[in-house]
């Protein structure tokens, strides 16, 4: 019994061999089709790249200036001040020293630094800050773009611009009421989208902010309220040499009273740039209206409208005229009431220096009328990235 | 009618798939020369538009958010490169959106790569105005400069479409053939004008000074990018008495007020060229612009 069944059990084992030896044959073939497949694949990728390779090119020129470090340049802002009023009316001062460090972190992000050194006019000591210190995606899906660090916030026109950049030197009242001269500039997150409208340019940003940059409008709050800003930028192409942006703006956030600011802005920008001559020729007329509604106690809300809006000619290929008139009514204090006009000329010497000269003259309804003029000298060195059309 | 209706069908599947299957490569590029070699090099199989127009100041162009939307969308991106475009490409460029046509992404075509530069400063020093520390980016104006420019951009195109890498080759091989016969007919009429000395307005046309044998002695701008001043125009002056000066090349989007002054004083003839392809209505592609050029400028100097 024993031998007779020897042979069958056998048979079993060397089938169950043959089977398995089959198997692994079948899979290493089926293993070696593929790498062979693959390696022809690659071969004939090589053999491609070669070919592109060997096309006849003349040398590429070395590029100078190779490195991994950031762009950098410094922007010198000298200015003098009159005022028709106080003691000491008269002063010259480095209002500030900019630095900008702007580069690509890898293939998914940018980053821009601005740190500025100035003098408190309080203490007359020199310090310096981050004015703007943010990363910027460059690879997110479905057209977003996310931004994280202390930027400059999407309040219509002037509050993203940095003030050197600007047709004035003093600031809109009514955008100082709000803002403070330093802007709504706050550390927090943003994202923004643009959408798949291709009539015409439209994004809509959406910002979450800590409060911790206060401004006259926003205090940093004691809990986890923080500041929510939405902004909806709408670009339309009249011609080929004239444009109008709309924007629309929503913030709300913490006062000082430790209640809710709300605020609703509107922007409208015309340009004129006739393409051809756009070096020597423009005209921009540009305006932007802001309500602010003050939760001062539980029964206690004061709202306070202002706006401002400037024409800007350029009159030949280096000289600018900027007349603005502002309004604006104290967002805590409403009954107090100020206007003000102002006229800016501009000498852009290149595009690395110009020289303003500005006049103003505001009048408020509890004191009496008074006159500012300002001179200032701007002056970049090094790179010095573009800015916003 | 059972008939009809399959046929019907069948025509309606075969006209999805054929439409599916015949999409474009959008190009986006800054100039209109690099549009027009794009359009020869990709034919039916690309779409190209041009965010500058042929007529203004390729240095300052304003980014207007508009042209993002077209950027946000696009397969390749072609830059002049050489810093020409650094204040306005980038910012466009970085607003866009979009991986495929960032700076190292197989869509960013660079049209400089392989370029022979001329006047790559040993310093970089603004006192001497707007220089360029890469070198003269004006490189597009020597007609075999549009072969190198053309390789840069077939090479482009195959890296995003490897499919049609046979038309673009065969296109290419066609430019560089209508470029030499275009070469012997413009050297031809250049010949005699050799060494001939002209004014220019600005520092934009080295390249074809040197592939056309002239001789720019002087610019109407003291420096790039700073207007003539009146000792410039005096300087300009009594340089083209003593010359015999006959011709100041200027471009669309230069005022020609002071080359009118120099004009009324000298005789000389102000004469503005085409610096890129559309910056004259009749200028409609790259070798249009040599045309009208060479046309002008022969005309001009007879």
């Amino acid at each position: 019994m024993h031998l007779k069944y020897k042979p069958a059990y056998t048979h079993a084992i060397i089938c169950l061999f043959l089977i398995l030896f089959c198997v692994v044959q079948s899979k290493a073939q089926s293993t070696t089709d593929s790498t062979a497949a693959a390696d022809s694949a690659l071969l004939k990728q090589i053999e491609a790249q070669m070919q592109t390779d060997t096309t006849q090119q003349p040398a590429a020129q070395p590029r100078s200036s190779l490195s991994f470090n950031p762009d950098i340049g410094v922007i010198g802002d000298f200015q003098g001040l009159y005022i028709s009023k106080g003691s000491r009316n008269f002063d010259m001062y480095l209002n500030e020293a900019e630095i900008s460090l702007q580069a690509t972190v890898d293939p998914y992000a940018r980053a821009d630094f601005f740190l500025s050194f100035s003098r408190d006019p309080a203490t007359n000591k020199y310090s310096a800050t981050v004015e703007e210190g943010y990363l910027t995606t460059l690879s997110l899906p479905a057209k977003l773009q996310l931004k994280a660090g202390k930027f400059r916030e999407a309040v219509g026109r002037i509050n993203p611009t940095h003030p050197h950049a600007l047709p004035f030197i003093d600031l809109p009242n009514a955008y100082v009421n709000l803002f403070g001269e330093e802007g709504l500039n706050d550390e927090g997150v943003s994202l923004s989208w643009l959408l798949p409208n291709k009539a015409f340019y439209q994004e809509l940003v959406a910002q979450i902010t800590s409060g911790f940059s206060e401004s006259p409008a926003f205090a940093r709050s004691q809990g986890n309220h923080l500041i929510y800003l939405g902004h909806l930028k709408n670009f339309f192409t009249l011609s080929d040499n004239a444009t109008l942006e709309l924007g629309l703006t929503g913030i709300s956030g913490p006062n000082d009273s430790a209640r809710t600011t709300s605020i609703a802005a509107g922007d409208l920008t015309y340009k004129y740039k006739p393409v051809q001559m756009n070096t020597y020729h423009s005209l921009t007329w540009q305006s932007e209206f802001y309500y602010s509604h003050n939760n001062q106690t539980e029964n206690n809300a004061v709202n306070a409208i202002g706006l401002y809006s400037f024409l800007q000619y350029q009159l030949a290929k280096r000289t600018f005229l900027t007349g603005r008139y502002d309004y604006g009514e104290k967002p805590y204090y409403n009954f107090i009431k100020e206007q003000a006009y102002s006229l800016t000329f501009g000498w852009y010497a290149t595009e690395f220096s110009k020289i303003e000269v500005e006049a103003k003259t505001t009048d408020d309804n509890i004191s009496s009328r008074f006159y500012q003029a300002w001179f200032r000298w701007i002056f970049v060195i090094g790179a010095h990235g573009a800015h916003q059309y | 009618m059972n008939f009809m209706k399959r046929i019907s069908i069948v025509a309606l599947f075969a006209f999805i798939f054929f439409h599916a299957n015949a999409k474009t490569i959008k190009v986006v590029t800054t100039l209109t020369d690099l549009k027009s070699i794009t359009e020869l090099i990709g034919g039916d199989k690309v779409s190209v538009t041009s965010i500058a127009t042929g007529y203004q100041n390729p240095h300052f162009v304003d980014p207007k958010p508009s042209y993002i939307i077209s950027l946000s969308n696009a397969d390749m991106y072609v830059t002049i490169g050489l810093d020409l475009e650094a204040g306005w490409s980038p910012q466009l460029l970085a607003s866009s959106r979009n991986t495929k046509i960032q700076k190292g992404s197989a869509g960013y075509v660079d049209a400089s790569e392989g370029i022979g530069l001329f006047q790559v400063p040993t310093a970089a020093n603004r006192a001497e105005g707007d220089i360029h520390i890469f070198g003269n980016p004006h490189y597009w104006l020597d007609p075999l400069n549009g072969k190198v420019i053309a390789r840069n951009i077939a090479n482009g195109l195959e890296r995003v479409d490897p499919s049609n890498k046979a038309t673009y080759e065969a296109n290419l091989q066609t430019f560089y053939k209508n470029i030499d016969d275009k070469m012997k007919e413009w050297q031809a009429k250049m010949a005699p004008f050799k060494g001939t000395k002209i004014i220019a307005y600005h520092n934009e046309w080295v390249y074809f000074e040197k592939r056309f044998g002239l001789q720019i002695v002087d610019f109407m701008e003291p420096k790039p990018g700073i207007p003539p001043t009146p000792s410039q125009l005096v300087k300009v002056i009594n340089e083209i008495k003593s010359n015999n000066i006959k011709v100041i090349i200027s471009s669309p989007y230069f005022s020609t007020s002071s080359s009118d002054v120099v004009s009324k004083q000298t005789g000389v003839k102000a004469l503005t060229m085409a610096t890129s392809t559309g910056a004259f209505p009749s200028v409609k592609n790259y070798f249009d612009v040599f045309d009208y050029d060479i046309n002008q400028l022969t005309a001009a100097l007879k």
